[in-house]
């Protein structure tokens, strides 16, 4: 759970750990407060009113979420389900990214219609098996519908919270990327014992 | 921010544009006692603004130009209509107060001796525009030096054995290594290659007021909230306004350039935040508005003097646009790199910046370790066995920290048929006709791209990469490196500026930015620009000062 609290401690620990052991004569207070603004804008009503639907109709958004589901599925992590991915996409297509919001509801309802025609019995694409919505994807994935859906979906994953999606960070959980603003050497596993750079003496041809 | 000219006042100088180049040359004609107005089409942010919010930054235009105040049309074929890009703009360039050198990833290549005079050395390339500049690197050296000093760059010189002589050392030391540096050096040796710690205009100790790095790892696509990148923003422009000579305007978006009776510029017309339109006088105008906005600038001030445009006798205004291609290789490691630490490049090579005929094309560049993007736009990026949705996908995704990328950064010729135009019906949300861009990439510069990015797939497996994978390339639909378009050159019919960026057919107007280039650079064309900059601000200065303008 990535609550304020929890992050500001380990923020401020971060930026502890990097005065104790920096000789910079830098102003870490106002670095610190920088990232403390960076970090409140991103978390800024995370969640709240999110669960609330403004431009996709409830049988669109299911549908739309069922679609997200197969782009990041529910394993044993969380996908796009759990990460609010639908409530963002509604928020973009509402708001900043309005622009696309006409295309995009004719594009949903062609593949609607189409899918209606594939499976005429079984009720809309979010009501087919997970096997069935597979092998309906697997026929549709280079449309301009599954391709903006798509590039939606990852960004509801991955957006700072206060987009509606990423809840409590799960899409960075996933990425193992770390929600921090100050970081020290080394980084990685392989800068770990890094000797030191040594000008190479062998001349070129 | 206070006024401190009137648009009936007349400046000695209007520089529109405020990012790598108008600030420069703004800093250097206040600090030489000229009075100097600069127009920026986008807002003055403060540092606390900026945010690690890569939907805002990358995909909703907050530090750049956006897909719907400013929309424009794309087409790879002349004869095709150009289509609406309703996401992103094909063209993407700095809007706001310090322009690209905001968002920019900072890495700053100096160009070598051969960018200069490469086509009297390799010969004429049929078809193209192919040419050599009218300078050559040594009239361009002082200035290079001035910007790693006055702007900051952080490097080590001498490491590379390919670099061209150089008068003075980097002010600061390299920045700390990070893992796909280290990766991407023991690869690079392992082959009998030269890498190098990255030049990059980041502080890697405290210089000039500016703090240092703080490694948060978010440099490309976005603004440094500390001030450690620099931008002109935090550097040149508070020079520039501290001389109470320079005004900075934010929020004045210019639509025209006008001409007297005797055919000299005596002011521009712009639109202020609340869309009011403004004159400011001027004797002369500097135009620094990037590859895209300057030569469109000077199509949209066609008058009947000029009925093909602002100083564009040549026709060349908007031709010769040239992207740059980048192609890249990803390798996944079996430990964590954390690429989304840090700043993006910390190693990078020359081995093949020179063209080499054996390699049967044109072209030449550098290569760099790097993550490329962050989360969004790598996830984006990223496919398990050609499906980029799924559950191997998403098992993909987990791979983010053990991934990096060898991204390359190579030439694109110049080529009339790749151009800026005004496009017939679109208008952006000013009423001015929007950018129609044609661009189609030459098969030299894709061959090139291919070839580069083979060879950063032979460093990762030499890493010891646990698995490569090869980056497609394909024509390129929108660049951020917009290069060419009113090319600099000592004959004006076949060059819009001379050699000092005064235009051939108008003596008071000045053009320097991306637009000046007369070749394409290895992809890191900023450096370049402001050391042009540098030049060109202290030329210009010295003919307002000998009354030459």
């Amino acid at each position: 759970m990535d609550s304020p609290t929890l992050s500001r401690r380990s923020l401020l620990h971060a930026l502890a750990a990097a005065m104790a052991t920096a000789a910079m004569p830098v102003s870490w207070t106002e670095i610190a407060q920088a990232a403390q603004d960076v970090h409140a804008a991103g978390h800024a009503g995370a969640g709240a009113g999110a669960a609330k639907l403004s431009f996709l109709t409830a049988a669109e958004a299911a549908d739309v979420e069922a679609v997200a589901s197969q782009i990041i599925p529910t394993d044993d992590s969380p996908g796009a389900r759990e990460a609010g991915v639908v409530f963002f996409i509604d928020r973009a297509l509402a708001t900043f990214l309005s622009q696309l919001a006409g295309d995009y509801r004719a594009q949903l309802g062609d593949f609607q219609a189409a899918c209606h025609e594939r499976h005429p019995v079984a009720g809309p694409f979010a009501s087919l098996t997970s096997e069935q919505q597979i092998e309906y994807l697997k026929g549709v994935d280079q449309t301009p519908f599954f391709n903006t859906t798509r590039v939606l979906t990852l960004l509801g994953m991955f957006s700072l919270p206060a987009y509606g999606g990423n809840r409590d960070g799960v899409g960075w959980k996933l990425l193992g990327f770390e929600d921090a603003h100050v970081f020290r050497p080394p980084f990685g596993y392989y800068d770990r014992d890094y000797p030191g750079f040594v000008i190479d003496l062998e001349k070129i041809k | 921010m206070t006024q401190t000219f009137r648009d009936s006042d007349t400046v000695d100088f209007l520089v529109i544009g405020s990012g790598a180049a108008g600030g420069v040359i703004a800093r250097e004609l206040a600090q030489a006692g000229l009075t100097v107005v600069v127009l920026e089409q986008g807002p003055r942010f403060s540092l606390r603004s900026f945010r690690h919010d890569e939907l805002k930054d990358w995909y909703l235009g907050g530090l750049t130009n956006d897909a719907v105040k400013n929309p424009q049309t794309f087409r790879n074929d002349g004869a095709a209509k150009a289509e609406l890009q309703k996401f992103k703009p094909a063209l993407w360039y700095g809007r706001g107060v310090g322009g690209g050198t905001l968002h920019y990833t900072a890495n700053y290549w100096r160009l070598h001796e051969i960018d200069f005079i490469e086509r009297s050395v390799l010969g004429a390339i049929p078809g193209t525009g192919f040419a050599d500049w009218p300078i050559t690197y040594a009239d361009l050296e002082p200035y290079y030096t001035k910007v790693e000093w006055e702007v900051g760059v952080s490097g080590l010189a001498g490491a590379s054995p390919f670099d061209p002589p150089r008068t003075k050392p980097y002010p600061m030391p390299p920045l700390p290594v990070k893992s796909s540096g280290v990766l991407f050096e023991r690869g690079a040796r392992k082959l009998g290659l030269h890498p190098i710690p990255a030049p990059m205009a980041i502080n890697s100790q405290q210089y000039r007021g500016r703090p240092a790095c703080v490694h948060c790892g978010f440099c490309h696509g976005f603004a440094c909230e500390v001030g450690a990148k620099a931008s002109t923003l935090t550097t040149v422009i508070p020079d520039a306004e501290a001389t109470g000579r320079c005004e900075v305007r934010p929020d004045s978006y210019v639509s025209r350039i006008d001409t007297g009776g005797d055919g000299r510029v005596t002011g521009v017309a712009y639109f202020d935040r609340d869309r009011r339109e403004h004159f400011q006088r001027a004797r002369a105008v500097v135009v620094s508005a990037n590859g895209a906005e300057t030569p469109r600038l000077l199509l949209m001030s066609a008058n009947a003097r000029f009925p093909h445009g602002l100083a564009n006798s040549s026709g060349l205004v908007g031709k010769y646009l040239m992207f740059n291609y980048s192609s890249r290789a990803e390798g996944v490691f079996e430990h964590e790199l954390n690429e989304f630490k840090s700043v993006q490049v910390t190693r990078i090579l020359h081995d093949f910046y020179n063209s080499d005929p054996k390699r049967g094309h044109y072209g030449g560049g550098g290569l760099d370790a790097r993550i490329g993007p962050q989360p969004t736009t790598w996830a984006i990026r990223a496919a398990a066995d050609g499906r980029s949705w799924g559950s191997e996908y998403k098992a993909r995704l987990k791979e983010f920290p053990r991934s990096m990328q060898v991204a390359s950064h190579g030439t694109s010729l110049a080529l009339e048929s790749n151009n800026i135009t005004l496009d017939p019906d679109l208008k952006d949300a000013w009423g001015l006709p929007a950018i129609r861009t044609t661009y189609k990439d030459h098969p030299d510069d894709l061959a090139n791209a291919r070839f580069l990015r083979d060879r950063g797939a032979e460093i990762l497996e030499a890493a010891g990469a646990l698995r490569v994978t090869k980056a497609e390339v394909a024509e390129q639909a929108s660049s951020v490196h917009l290069l060419g378009t009113c090319r600099m050159g000592n004959d004006r019919a076949t060059s819009v500026v001379d050699k000092y960026h005064r235009c051939h057919d108008v003596p008071n107007l000045f053009l320097c930015d991306g637009s000046s280039l007369v070749t394409s650079t290895r992809g890191q064309p900023t450096m370049t620009i402001q050391a042009l900059a540098f030049r060109a601000g202290e030329h210009i200065a010295r003919f307002a000062k000998r009354g030459e303008i």
